[in-house]
């Protein structure tokens, strides 16, 4: 890990790494030099991305993109170091344009994962192959997993609104 | 078999037959399906009280919904339904399918399922226990032998309404009308 920090804080600027325990890093970064880090971090090895997840900080008028990445088990020479470490990787963008770029083209298994988050976050990622529903079976105006989603007007005003068979049925008589 | 159940069955067989016979399909929606494999296999043992699980849902007679109920999983819960032959029973787990449950204010959970399909029991409890299932079992046998679980005949008749609320929710469905009711 210390070496791992050492070579990327002498690569890049403007990181800011944090090892809380000797299994995880933490890499706060600038949303320009994503890609360019997870590139050079696939070539260094950890070729897994496990998972893409969004947090939604509301207060600053920030979306928070979380990309953890670990390392396949295999026989190199820096096999003691990177087995079971994950890298987490956290990258601040707009929460009104929210926008952002792919990286499908670099993790074939970010695919879904950034499609997961176009349903519930509203993130569009440019050049992603394909930004169909996933999950969802209908439209929302805001996308349920942001902070301003009222989930119980929401609810009043779908599932609420929906009569049931024996109301309607002494409605009718 | 039971001395004083001999009259029922000389009055009517068939339905004691089916009561005794239930061919369960069960749809795994949410947690209740983990209480289903050990209700059916030896160390509950459902077959005691003559429940059977069966491949499709058109040979079954008890359909059973084991937990919350997604929007989505709604749709494959009704097409499940009218695919059943009657007479058939619904009964549902646990405490989201009546009202919603922990998942009360949740974005993508039916609140109440009786709105959509028409429910026979329910079995309170989150989660129910096998026991539980099988206390709710005999108290079904009880609702068919006073002829109350008509949930069946419910659909049938208010079929219309019924179908109104699921295309209130869905918009369009994408298949055709089970009835044909002349009266709407």
């Amino acid at each position: 890990m210390e070496i791992l920090k050492q070579k990327l804080s002498s690569d890049f600027d403007g990181l800011n790494i944090h090892i809380p325990d000797d299994k995880r890093m933490i890499i706060s970064i600038a949303k320009e030099s994503i890609l360019s880090l997870l590139s050079y971090l696939k070539n260094d090895g950890y070729e897994h991305l496990a998972l893409i997840s969004c947090n939604d900080w509301i207060d600053a008028g920030k979306l928070e993109l979380i990309y953890i990445l670990s390392a396949y088990m295999a026989d190199d020479t820096h096999y003691q170091e990177k087995e079971k470490k994950s890298i987490i990787i956290k990258t601040k963008i707009s929460r009104n344009t929210a926008k952002f770029i792919t990286i499908s083209n670099l993790f074939n298994s970010a695919e879904p994962y950034e499609r997961e988050l176009h349903e519930m976050f509203g993130i569009v990622f440019e050049g992603h192959p394909r930004l169909t529903p996933l999950m969802l079976e209908r439209e929302y105006k805001i996308p349920p997993f942001r902070k301003d989603f009222d989930t119980q007007a929401y609810v009043d005003n779908t599932f609420g609104k929906i009569p049931s068979i024996q109301q309607q049925k002494e409605g009718l008589q | 078999m039971d001395r004083n159940q001999i009259s029922k069955w000389f009055k009517n067989p068939g339905k004691m037959a089916h009561k005794y016979s239930f061919h369960a399909v069960y749809f795994c929606t949410g947690c209740g399906i983990i209480e289903i494999p050990p209700s059916i296999t030896t160390r509950w043992d459902a077959e005691r009280f003559g429940i059977i699980p069966v491949a499709t849902p058109r040979h079954a007679n008890l359909f059973l919904i084991t937990g919350y109920v997604s929007t989505k999983t709604l749709k494959a819960i009704i097409r499940t339904y009218e695919q059943m032959p009657e007479p058939k029973y619904t009964v549902a787990f646990g405490s989201c399918p009546i009202n919603g449950g922990m998942y009360y204010d949740s974005y993508n959970t039916i609140k109440q399922l009786d709105k959509y399909i028409p429910i026979d029991g329910y079995i309170a409890g989150c989660m129910p226990r096998p026991e539980a299932v099988f206390i709710g079992v005999t108290h079904l046998w009880k609702l068919i032998d006073m002829d109350k679980a008509d949930g069946y005949k419910r659909y049938r008749e208010d079929y219309a309404l019924y179908r109104a609320n699921q295309e209130q929710l869905f918009g369009e469905l994408d298949w055709p009308p089970l009835f044909k009711n002349e009266k709407n």
